[in-house]
């Protein structure tokens, strides 16, 4: 129970919140008054004075449903030491149990605040109880995306085949149903995406490793540099050295030829990691802070990172046995790695440059050095002892259980099959066909595998004469019916093979190919399914979503599912006509040759793939969709058409 | 048959396939195989899954098989026999137990006949031991059970296989300078595979915990393959696709063998370079939990995972975990299609609320599925 001093209407008196975050009462101090309680499901806003004014107080919006407007609650915190923390404390717990009411109640709206204007009153809960730090993730909320239509431009942009997809469907949307009804709709299924785009948006790229980037250029034998301000300031960001080394000679040296010493200097190949040899120019000037380096950068290095001593492994580095292959270090010094300074060099840079960029993940302006938090983080808690076990238990009964009562009656499709036979005529047909492989065990060396399975070679082909026969296990009819049906099934995934293992690297001309459609047929197919697809998706939502409103759109929308099978066929027509001529061609082909050399080659107008039928194969899931939508729809209607008119007749 | 002989052993290198596992589950399902019995007898079906274990077992030296029967009630091993914990153990050479006497026959290769008289002789006792009492308790095979059997067999057999420390989780191939006389086979890692020769349906009542064996086969990648005589597919079909297994439901099941054969010889190395026959289209549709119903559109407890074919459930709460389960008022409105009148204000409040954004559907949710 949190409590605090506050004055509710001049009256001194304690503000609770109850254990349960239920409920927050106000008691007065003096029994002339009477209390208050209100109760946490009722609270639609929570509103504090600002951190830096003197005076301190909560105010309490409450929405009682027996109540039309809403009740204001204002409490000052009376205490003269600790008001701000006590208001601080009251009002994270109420926000919390705010927050608790509000899942419990699931997405049921909170009646807004007949307060006229402005924004509703859940949007206002929403604002204080997710004020400050998580302001942020409401940038990528539900509502906001959807409103967005900038990131959706943008996203539409970035993806051309979303781009297509949109503009396709709404080309060939219905009139009635307006483009933002449209786009909504679009959008709503596509939230990912956006939020996707949206946090993909908010990336922004950080510093790079400047002395890669600056090359100076060979132009008519004299060399150029190209160097901007922002590069110089990067410079000597990441290389404090150089800065040191340019404010101690910049005065004497001109700045151009500071710079280009600098870019053709030893120093220049040493920070940027390469082996300095022997015949690189020497430069008196700047040669002699070539040793400079590597102390300084140690020092900056070690001061910049708050490290708590106790998880210091920089300071183990050098001493760490495993990199030395199990031999300790004897030396105990630092080790400068002259061989590779490459590595070296790369490795500070990333840090230096990390080390840079603001982190996103933490508050900016929380004190640096290592938090409560963190520091519970890194305690070893292996040593400590095991925490009580937190887990939900599931309590999982036994499915059999509760669909036990009709198992027999419907539950079992093969119940009744087993059914015309008794337990124990089972029982004995089972083993006295199975006495008959198991018996012959004793002599005759065990099981005759040959005779068993029934496959004879010889008899087989006068066997098959005899219709009687053509069931029997193992004959030469049965083992071709199984030969063709596996032919037939391995047929089938060839077909769809290269689509299931590289559905992205298998270009759709190919597979119109290989279904014997040409390019362009193949494409509007596609696109005619994308968009009755993304239609079906519109329908769904306005069929289900229960509101009168959307009526018009849900007949709208059955119609243009009507158009999309009209589409289909045409499509299938085109394919049609499209094979015909192949067969034409063909046919041609066949005739000229016969009247060129005499001979007569077959022609099976079958051979030539694709057409109608092709297209009306691929089709059938979709048509299938579209059916079952127009006819629930039209289920729908006509029942609810017929309890209008019942309505009628009763009045 | 007669090109098999223990020389080959000394040819075989190492970088030969890898040995492969195959775990077969005969549902040996009493009522079913009873009905079945004018088409394709249980005995039939054996002396072809005996042919074709024997054809698994030539194609490579090393490989090995486990059957298991899934009964009625219980599952039970065929082979190897379970050897009791008895201190007489007359555990062969090979560390199977050969279970009687194998008879002599010269015209049949021994470890053949060994596995032949093991898979008899237990299927024999397994049958035997069935009361008329034990089957009028259910209709059904106890198929979960000798999932998890196989599954766990596999498991072990991994571990023996694998390369000095069984503790390491990769099976992947350890190459070892082959100089100390040891074996390169036993240093390579095994691929398995499950064969289920199904006869039951009314699997659904067995959702959770097949399911789970499939998850844990799809991690092992162990592919389960279904050669369906009969019964309905629903459950099984999943499996199958779930673990990249073959699926077969023969339309003329006294070709048994062929099927076998020809469909599921192949091992997992093999099939890399294969077109697998496919079952064409799969029904993934579920089950629903309540009527075993097969569902077009279902409610999912988001905690355990069960289907249910109504939105409305007792005290709002699962029927299998107990978990509160609310399901979204979205999805159980009736539709309205009638156009409202503009004049007659029918409704109550509340319904003035933007629709645009508040109530949107996850994509996809709310559009039926078919098969
Ligand atoms: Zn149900
Ligand atoms: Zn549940």
């Amino acid at each position: 129970m949190s409590e605090a001093s506050t004055s509710y209407k001049k009256q001194d008196g304690k503000l609770l919140v109850s254990r349960d975050g239920r409920t927050v009462s106000w008691k007065p101090n003096a029994p002339s008054t009477s209390p208050l309680t209100i109760a946490v499901s009722e609270i639609t806003n929570l509103q504090q004075t600002p951190e830096k004014s003197a005076k301190v107080s909560i105010k309490i919006v409450v929405q009682r449903p027996s109540a039309s407007g809403a009740e204001n609650h204002t409490f000052a915190f009376t205490s003269a030491t600790a008001a701000r923390a006590e208001q601080v404390a009251i009002t994270s717990l109420l926000r919390k149990s705010i927050e608790a009411a509000r899942a419990q109640n699931g997405s049921t709206p909170v009646p807004a605040a007949d307060d006229g204007g402005g924004p509703s009153a859940a949007m206002a809960i929403a604002q204080a109880v997710s004020a400050g730090a998580r302001a942020e993730d409401n940038m990528f909320d539900d509502g906001r995306l959807m409103s967005n239509t900038d990131l959706q431009k943008s996203l539409l942009n970035a993806n051309p085949a979303l781009r297509q997809r949109f503009d396709q469907a709404l080309r060939e949307k219905p009139d009635t149903i307006t483009i933002s009804q449209f786009s909504a709709q679009f959008w709503a299924a596509r939230v990912h995406l956006l939020r996707a785009h949206a946090v993909e948006k908010s990336q922004s790229q950080g510093t790079y490793n400047v002395l890669s980037e600056v090359k100076p250029k060979n132009v008519d034998g004299t060399t150029r540099l190209n160097l901007s301000k922002e590069q110089i300031q990067l410079i000597f960001n990441q290389h404090p050295l150089v800065k040191k080394v340019y404010n101690e000679n910049v005065p004497q040296l001109s700045e151009m030829e500071f710079w280009s010493r600098f870019f053709v200097s030893r120093l220049f190949k040493k920070l940027k990691g390469e082996k300095i040899t022997e015949t690189d120019s020497t430069d008196p000037k700047l040669d002699r802070y070539l040793n400079f380096e590597e102390e300084a950068e140690r020092t900056r290095q070690l001061v910049m990172a708050h490290v708590p001593h106790f998880i210091d492994l920089e300071g183990n580095e050098q001493n760490h046995s495993q990199r030395q292959g199990n031999r300790p270090d004897w030396t105990m010094q630092p080790n400068t790695n002259e061989r590779v300074p490459i590595l070296r060099v790369l490795n500070s840079m990333s840090e230096k440059m990390l080390a840079d960029v603001t982190p996103t993940d933490a508050d900016p302006h929380a004190p640096s050095g290592i938090d409560e938090e963190t520091y519970k983080e890194l305690q070893l808690r292996d040593l400590q002892r095991g925490a009580s076990d937190n887990r939900i238990m599931l309590k999982i009964k036994d499915q059999g259980q509760f669909f036990s009562g009709e198992q027999d009656a419907r539950g079992s499709s093969s119940a009744s099959l087993y059914a015309k036979r008794t337990p124990d005529q089972v029982l004995s047909t089972i083993q006295k066909d199975f006495k008959t492989i198991s018996t012959n065990d004793k002599h005759a060396g065990g099981l005759n595998l040959e005779s068993t399975i029934g496959v004879q070679e010889d008899s087989d082909s006068e066997e098959d004469e005899r219709s009687k026969t053509k069931t029997r296990v193992g004959s030469k009819f049965t083992r071709t019916a199984a030969t063709a049906q596996i032919m037939g099934a391995i047929r089938q995934r060839h077909l769809h093979t290269d689509d299931y293992l590289s559905s992205s690297s298998i270009s759709s001309a190919d597979q119109a190919a290989k279904l014997g459609l040409g390019p362009t047929v193949f494409e509007s197919l596609v696109m005619t399914h994308n968009t009755t697809v993304e239609f079906l998706h519109y329908f769904w939502t306005v069929f289900l979503s229960g509101d009168p409103d959307r009526a018009g759109e849900a007949q709208k929308l059955v119609e243009t599912l009507d158009k999309s099978l009209d589409r289909i066929s045409a499509v299938a027509k085109t394919a049609e006509n499209e094979r015909m001529q192949k067969i034409e061609k063909s046919k041609k082909q066949v005739d000229d040759y016969m009247q060129r050399t005499g001979k007569r080659r077959k022609f099976d107008p079958n051979s030539i793939k694709g057409g109608a039928r092709a297209v009306t194969d691929m089709m059938t899931p979709l048509v299938l969709a579209i059916k079952t939508a127009t006819e629930k729809y039209r289920r729908a209607y006509e029942l609810q058409m017929a309890q209008i008119a019942q309505l009628q007749n009763m009045v | 048959m007669n090109a098999i002989d223990a020389t080959d052993r000394h040819i075989k290198s190492t970088d030969g396939p890898p040995p492969s596992l195959l775990a077969i589950i005969l549902d040996t399902n009493p009522h079913a195989w009873a009905h079945l019995s004018s088409i394709l007898p249980l005995s039939k079906a054996v002396a072809s899954l005996l042919v074709f274990i024997n054809a698994h077992l030539a194609s490579g030296n090393a490989n090995e098989v486990a059957v298991i029967a899934s009964h009625s009630q219980r599952t039970h091993w065929l082979y190897p026999t379970p050897t009791l914990p008895t201190p007489h153990s007359t555990s062969t050479s090979n560390g199977h137990d050969a279970n009687g006497t194998v008879p002599e026959n010269a015209n049949k290769y021994r470890p053949f006949a060994v596995i032949e008289t093991a898979i008899l002789s237990n299927l024999t006792t397994l049958l035997n031991s069935t009361t008329a009492s034990s089957l009028s308790a259910t209709s059904t095979t106890q198929i979960s059970g000798a999932l998890s059997t196989a599954l766990s067999y596999i498991s072990k057999s991994h571990i023996r296989h694998s390369p000095v420390d069984p503790t390491i989780n990769d099976h992947s191939t350890i190459t070892t300078p082959d100089t100390d006389g040891i074996l390169g086979q036993q240093r390579v890692s095994l691929t398995s595979r499950i064969l289920i020769l199904s006869v039951s349906g009314d699997l659904a009542n067995q959702y959770i915990p097949v399911m789970n064996a499939i998850f844990a086969a799809q991690r092992q990648r162990i592919p389960i393959d279904i050669l369906k005589l009969a019964g309905d597919t629903v459950l099984l079909q999943q499996a199958c696709d779930a673990t990249g297994g073959i699926y077969m439901a023969p339309e003329s099941p006294q070709g048994l063998l062929q099927y076998l054969m020809m469909g599921f010889l192949p091992d997992a190395t093999a099939r890399r370079a294969l077109v697998l026959p496919s079952a064409g289209s799969v029904d993934f549709r579920a089950a629903c939990f309540c009527h075993r119903k097969v569902v077009d559109i279902g409610y999912v407890c988001s905690v355990c995972l069960s289907i249910f074919c109504i939105p409305s459930l007792p005290d709002s709460k699962c029927l299998t975990c107990d978990s509160h389960l609310s399901l979204s008022t979205t999805l159980t409105v009736t539709p309205a299609l009638i156009p409202r009148k503009k004049k007659k204000r029918k409704r109550g409040p509340g319904e003035s609320a933007t629709p645009a954004g508040s109530s949107t559907p996850a994509p996809g949710s709310g559009t039926p599925t078919h098969s």
